[in-house]
């Protein structure tokens, strides 16, 4: 874990503020190019061939511009380039930002409703790559809508997959800006590792306990804000645990995504535990602290000051 | 007696072995002071933790061994199982719906597992009334499958149409575990199920009678339709009390009794007790696997009793076919 030195206080990001900013970078880069006698922004000359994280070679004869973007990560991406307008259909999971509800949802992106994806008539379809939703992209294919499956689960996808949609939209610049913007962000927000980082149990299902281990998003982000996952030993990104184990770890402090004192909390089991009987929690609820996208390194900012404040 | 004995030796070292091994691996000296000694450094895990576990594991395991046999009675089916007359598929409802339902309501999942499964035996009870008073256990077996499915196809209505991504933990839940043991909720199951279990094993005769079949049953001096509901309503009860706390933990109820039978006598005077502490013991030691075998994972214990219960049966069944 890369966490970058910094001895600035963690930048708070204004999506908006990035959202206007590379949306105004890419009407000048087009107003500049018109100004050139009209040849396209992008470099579209030629087929745009892509392979996906399904190891697929996508083929678009020319830049999409009406995306059904079924990952709530890349309706993110989208909007944050100056994409959005593209954006033709999303998930019900898509709740951010504000401007996507204007967007028709689709309903579920693993195992999708094909008719609905049709019934908008996109040309290019955004798929999570899961085993689940293999037949829907062969099945998609075969109506003639180019699928590209997308795997998005860690910090490192974010700046990858901008760059993805980036070629596929001819919209390069507006990617390439935001990756930058992302990296810079990142690096700033993240907290040098302590010596002695505050242990913390993350909490995502009460019952039965389910954890997640290191090869996870919300590992990662608690790393990065300065704390230690007490399961980072876990190679399974998610699993069930029982109380007693969370006992002999000893965690400082419990990660949950509710916003008041969650209900296990007052079950008699979980007494045995320090951090759960002092109630120590982190609090963090909000879908920035579910999916790495444009408002992780925000997400960051954040959890790192609770971490900070966490009585020693 | 001595084969009773047996086995109350078999359910004591399981719960020594359920005591001793768990997800943290402690030498037995510590287990012990962690016993002996509030102070002792493993004493919360050994005593607020693994004792509990352990004896709730127990009851539950006995409590799915006696309905099974009784069920296996009353119905003369040998397929009965405690899930059998709708209450699996009741609870899983009343769990679905709480889950569903938060963060509004502050229905806990077990209280709402518990509710859906007594509406469905309710249900199931009413259908199962025929020609006046009379329980046909046919009737019985048949609603039961009739009112479990509905409620199977309503919870999965549940789940697509809702917007709570944590239902498919709902799954999980169901799946059975005891992870949520305390002494606050053994306390809690064995106030509750010191009746069931009474009415139960004083029905030993009745179902004795009942296996023989109905009409030689009331030959012999039994009122018959009385028995019936009593071991019902009992059997009901004590399934619903283990299905809130601790999910729906297939193959015990079906299999114990079976593999009791095949060993023993099949008179329920000494087929109720073996059953409970067969059932208990199996169940404590199928926990303690499904804390161990992927520590610090735990496994759904539902799969354990599964794993390791069918290929046990399977043999038992070859053995006393040659």
């Amino acid at each position: 874990m890369g966490g970058a030195i910094t001895i600035l206080r963690p930048v708070p990001i204004f999506p908006e503020r990035a959202f206007v900013f590379s949306a105004l970078r890419w009407i000048t880069a087009a107003a500049f190019t018109v100004g050139l006698g009209g040849c396209a922004a992008e470099p579209a000359r030629g087929p745009i061939v892509v392979v996906d994280d399904a190891g697929d070679t996508v083929r678009l004869a020319r830049p999409a511009s009406r995306v059904a973007s079924l990952i709530p990560a890349t309706t993110e991406l989208l909007f944050a380039m100056g994409r959005g307008g593209n954006v033709v259909g999303r998930t019900r999971w898509c709740d951010w930002p504000a401007a996507a509800a204007r967007v028709p949802d689709l309903g579920d992106g693993i195992v999708p409703n094909l008719e609905a994806i049709a019934a908008v008539g996109p040309d290019l379809v955004l798929l999570y790559h899961s085993a689940q939703n293999a037949a829907a992209a062969d099945r998609l294919r075969s109506l003639g809508m180019p699928v590209v499956q997308v795997r998005s689960d860690l910090l490192a996808d974010v700046p990858r997959i901008a760059g993805l949609l980036g070629r596929l939209l001819g919209a390069s610049a507006a990617a390439d800006s935001l990756a930058r913007t992302f990296d810079a962000e990142l690096a700033a927000a993240s907290v040098r590792p302590p010596s002695d980082p505050p242990r913390i149990f993350i909490l995502v299902w009460e019952q039965p306990p389910i954890t997640v281990g290191r090869g996870s998003y919300l590992s990662e982000i608690i790393e990065r804000a300065g704390g230690r996952n007490v399961y980072a030993d876990l190679p399974a990104s998610s699993g069930q645990i029982s109380v007693e184990s969370v006992v002999a770890r000893d965690p400082d402090a419990v990660f949950t995504s509710s916003d008041t004192i969650p209900g296990f909390a007052r079950r008699p089991e979980w007494q045995a535990v320090r951090a759960v009987r002092d109630r120590r929690f982190i609090h963090a609820s909000g879908s920035e602290f579910s999916r790495p996208g444009p408002r992780s390194p925000a997400a960051i900012g954040r959890l790192a000051d609770r971490i900070r404040g966490l009585p020693r | 007696m001595m084969r009773l004995a047996g086995l109350a030796a078999f359910a004591l070292i399981a719960l020594t072995i359920g005591v001793g091994a768990g997800s943290v691996a402690l030498p037995p000296g510590e287990v012990w002071s962690g016993l002996a000694r509030a102070d002792a450094p493993a004493s919360l895990i050994v005593r607020n933790l693994r004792l509990p576990r352990a004896l709730l594991a127990f009851l539950v395991g006995g409590g799915l061994g006696v309905c099974g046999a009784a069920l296996q009675a009353l119905v003369r089916n040998p397929l009965a199982d405690p899930y059998l007359l709708g209450l699996s598929g009741g609870a899983g409802l009343g769990a679905v719906l709480a889950i569903a339902a938060r963060p509004g309501s502050g229905w806990p999942v077990p209280l709402a597992a518990f509710v859906g499964a007594m509406a469905a035996v309710v249900l199931v009870y009413r259908l199962s009334v025929v020609s006046g008073r009379r329980l046909d256990p046919r009737v019985l077996l048949l609603a039961g499958v009739v009112v479990g499915a509905f409620a199977s196809a309503v919870m999965s209505a549940v789940i697509v149409l809702s917007d709570a991504p944590q239902l498919r933990n709902a799954f999980l839940w169901l799946l059975g575990g005891f992870t949520a043991s305390s002494w606050q909720t053994l306390g809690l199951f064995v106030v509750y199920s010191v009746i069931p279990f009474a009415m139960l094993f004083a029905l030993a005769r009745s179902l004795d009678l009942l296996a023989l079949g109905e009409e030689t049953a009331l030959h012999l001096g039994t009122d018959v339709e009385r028995a019936k509901r009593l071991v019902y309503v009992a059997a009901s009860l004590l399934t619903a009390a283990s299905v809130a706390t601790s999910g729906i933990i297939g193959f015990v109820g079906l299999v114990v009794p079976h593999a009791v039978r095949r060993l023993w006598s099949p008179l329920h005077v000494a087929l109720l007790p073996a059953s409970f502490l067969a059932g208990g013991g199996f169940l404590v030691l199928a926990d303690t696997l499904a804390r161990t075998v992927i520590r610090p994972l735990e496994l759904p214990v539902g799969v354990v009793t599964a794993l390791v219960g069918v290929p046990l049966f399977a043999v038992l069944l070859r053995r006393n076919l040659a």
